[in-house]
């Protein structure tokens, strides 16, 4: 353990592994440097204001240098587990974007696409490619949270600015389209909640001409800037085979060298019928992350524009499946069909039923990979739900990335892991 | 028809290996689950622990529920189970089943579930020195379903107090809150 | 109305009787009672004027509402323009505590403990349905409202509420102030 800052200028991914023993997520102290009796243990509160919400960092420094390093998280464990248990089907819904909220859309696309794989039920085509679309704007929104937080933590300030204009333009569309900014609430078990309204496709156009230059503009206020560079190069290594021990997924894990996203591997919803590329860099430092988002921030609008070609010949098309059980008839048929109303009744009243059975469904959310697990018993209710967070696997790798840091350093590494506390204590 | 000879045979401890919804579940004793873990890893190549999550199935099949009631295309006269007749899940073989999702992060992805059943008061081996992802995830589970985990580094709550009486998430711990109070009422 | 008069004529522009046949609710009451005894002179006005012209908040953002609360900040509805775009990491330079997002049971001590940190004259926004009543989440992790922690000036309905609704939350706490309306520790204590 040295005094002095370790070298930066592109380190190489280490050997073996880094991974703390005995307590994989808990740096500690080495006994040695605890016996110069110069360790002083400091309490990065829940309230902090670079900690992305309410974590809590117990650090022990010795100078400057992070010795000892234990996450305390929890502060923001809301029991949306078990309120789930308790809603119908339907109801329960708006509690999955609460979670991650700033990757909302993608919370609430998992729980509605494993409800969907339990009822074995066909989303018309429409809907699968707007949700297509509004889950690669909801990815470039995320990316543009991070990105403004992140660099506003280390000292870019005025990168929150650039990211948050961009950002409103997104919350525009989703405005447009689904009557809110966030937690909009659009999708529905059997596809959306409602058509597609007129004047969207425009909109969103004009956004995909401008984002690519927004995205320029960012990558030339960082991405060569030797401040930046200084502050996130070489930091936070994590190799690929620690990366999915710790079962790092998204961003942190194309950062370290491994080609996974579960959009190419496993495609879900229309990603097998667009094209885009998956960027992935060998060094598996915080630059490597930051290069990554930037990256899929583009690929993400080349993503949208092929969905916008193909929605703008969809025009008239329904755009939730046709199943009565499960979801609402139009309304014009509750005043001549007495079983349409019947089945309004039942599915308002007491819920659609979902068969008996459980399963796991994960898609790529813009922090990694994001899996509802749900086991129903056949009722109007779910069984359980279970949501696993990347945000909450992310924040175990923090005790191996933060090995020989400086306390300066820690900010750079928790940011890029880029955590949602609500998505970590649920 | 010969029995088909399944990868899955080699596994330590396997009880049973179903597939339904395209997923497939191995269901392992108790005591291999290191074991089996360890083959998964190591043989079959599931290096990506996913999610571990445990399910309480206290009060399983007390209300009577059937599955979707008709089909996706209408009543189907000729299989009387679809018309609505009430049917009881079945039994489960004990209270908690812990499930553990893989995922193959390799040439050949794939995924699996791993599952274990325990009852209150059983505790179930670690697979931390397996997968050292588990970590935080066993602690949930110690903290909001009460499962013990033998051989645990680290077994303390992690989302609620350190002095939190109960286990939340079972069933037999209630929602809590408080009753909604309308203005003008006292 | 006459009670709606008097609020305009105290500056309480913002507030309206929401159901004038009615009658008075509680707030209004409270209001009307506080008229009585608010009369500020030239310098209250003054110290009021800058009180509300650079209000500093404490970032104290846990969750969803947290986002929309940094959009504020941010160019569009920019609160840069009602002084109030520094937020503070300490608390002991803030004047106004945004509790925004759902405060579970863990961090209701830290949030009392922010609270006390922070030196008078303080003000508190519950912003968003969690802060004010508890929200979709009436269970046993989240505190049914952040005024049985901290006593509460304005509250900001919205799940999450827009920017522009907070700003109208920040804006009707800035012309209470200016009217002399204590701050909520003067008027009430925490809800129980």
């Amino acid at each position: 353990m040295t005094a002095t800052a370790p070298t930066r200028s592109r380190a190489p991914i280490y050997e073996g592994t880094r991974i703390p023993y005995p307590i994989p997520t808990v740096l500690t102290t080495p006994p040695s440097v605890l016996a110069t009796g110069d360790v002083m243990t400091v309490n990065f509160g829940p309230n902090h204001p670079s900690t992305h919400g309410v974590l809590r960092l117990v650090v022990d420094l010795y100078g400057e240098d992070v010795t000892g390093l234990a996450a305390v998280v929890g502060y923001l464990h809301t029991g949306f587990e078990k309120n789930m248990e308790q809603k119908t089907w339907w109801k329960a819904i708006p509690y999955a974007p609460r979670m991650d909220y700033v990757s909302y859309q993608a919370n609430e696309y998992v729980f509605v696409g494993a409800v969907e794989k339990l009822l074995e039920i066909d989303v018309p085509p429409k809907a699968v490619w707007m949700r297509t679309l509004l889950l690669e704007l909801n990815r470039i929104h995320s990316h543009l949270v991070w990105l403004g937080t992140s660099a506003l933590e280390l000292g870019a300030i005025s990168m929150f600015w650039y990211a948050f204009r961009e950002r409103e333009t997104i919350l525009d569309l989703f405005e447009l389209v689904a009557g809110y900014r966030m937690h909009t609430r659009y999708f529905q078990v059997g596809g959306l909640a409602d058509d597609v309204p007129r004047g969207f496709y425009p909109e969103a156009r004009s956004f995909c001409d401008g984002m690519p230059k927004a995205i320029d503009e960012y990558e030339t206020l960082l991405t060569r800037n030797k401040i930046w560079l200084e502050r996130t190069e070489g930091l936070g290594l994590l190799s690929a085979d620690d990366a999915i021990a710790l079962g790092q997924s998204g961003p942190v894990l194309r950062a370290s060298g491994v080609d996974w996203d579960t959009r190419k591997v496993e495609p879900y919803l229309a990603y097998h019928q667009v094209d885009f590329r998956v960027p992935v860099f060998p060094e598996g430092d915080v630059y490597a992350r930051y290069r990554v988002h930037m990256a899929e921030m583009r690929e993400s609008v080349r993503i949208v524009e092929q969905c916008l070609e193909r929605l703008e010949r969809m025009e008239g098309e329904p755009w939730i499946a046709d199943d009565r059980k499960v979801v609402l008839p139009p309304r014009h048929e509750l005043h001549t069909s007495m079983e349409s109303l019947i089945h309004h009744f039942k599915i308002v009243t007491e819920g659609f039923r979902v068969p008996e059975g459980e399963v796991y469904f994960a898609i790529e959310s813009p922090r990694g990979e994001l899996g509802c697990y749900v086991c129903s018993d056949g009722g109007p209710k779910p069984w359980r739900v279970k949501f696993r967070a990347p945000s909450f696997v992310a924040l175990q790798a923090t005790a191996t990335c933060m090995t020989d840091a400086l306390i300066a350093d820690m900010i750079a590494v928790v940011g890029s892991l880029d955590t949602v506390m609500g998505e970590v204590d649920r | 028809m010969p029995a088909a000879v399944s990868e899955w045979d080699a596994l330590p401890g396997l009880v049973e290996a179903s597939e339904r919804h395209h997923e497939t579940t191995l269901v392992v004793t108790l005591e291999s689950l290191v074991d089996a873990a360890t083959y998964l890893r190591d043989e079959s190549d599931f290096n990506f622990l996913s999610d571990l999550t445990a399910v309480d199935y206290l009060g399983w099949g007390e209300r009577a529920v059937s599955g979707y009631i008709g089909t996706a295309t209408g009543r189907d006269l000729n299989n009387p189970m679809t018309q609505g007749y009430q049917a009881v899940p079945l039994p489960k073989p004990k209270r908690f089943a812990v499930n553990y999702h893989l995922l193959s992060i390799s040439e050949r992805p794939r995924r699996v579930r791993l599952q274990t059943w325990v009852d209150e008061g059983e505790a179930v081996p670690t697979v931390v020195r397996v997968w050292p992802t588990a970590d935080w995830h066993e602690r949930e589970q110690f903290d909001l379903m009460g499962i013990v985990f033998d051989g645990h580094p680290n077994l303390v709550r992690i989302l609620l107090d350190e002095d939190w009486d109960g286990h939340p998430l079972r069933k037999d711990y209630p929602i809590g809150g408080e009753p909604v109070r309308f203005s003008g009422q006292e | 109305m006459a009670l709606d008069k008097r609020l305009r004529e105290s500056g309480l522009q913002s507030e309206r009787l929401l159901w004038p046949t009615k009658g008075p609710s509680h707030y209004e009451d409270e209001v009307a009672n506080l008229e009585q005894d608010v009369g500020l002179t030239t310098l209250e006005k003054a110290v009021a004027w800058a009180q509300t012209n650079s209000m500093w908040p404490d970032t104290f953002g846990l969750a969803c509402c947290a986002i929309e609360m940094m959009s504020i900040v941010s160019s569009r509805y920019d609160i840069a323009r009602f002084g109030m775009e520094p937020f503070r990491g300490s608390p002991r330079q803030a004047d106004l505590l945004i509790v925004s997002g759902r405060v579970s049971h863990k961090m209701a001590a830290p949030l009392r403990q922010i609270y006390d940190q922070m030196l008078e004259p303080k003000w508190v926004i519950a912003m968003g349905a969690c802060a004010s009543s508890g929200g979709m989440f009436n269970n046993y992790a989240i505190v049914q409202s952040v005024d049985k922690i901290v006593p509460v000036d304005v509250y900001v309905p919205g799940c999450p509420p827009r920017p522009e609704q907070l700003v109208e939350g920040i804006i009707r706490l800035h012309e209470a102030v200016r009217a002399g309306v204590p701050p909520a520790y003067d008027v009430r204590s925490v809800a129980s």
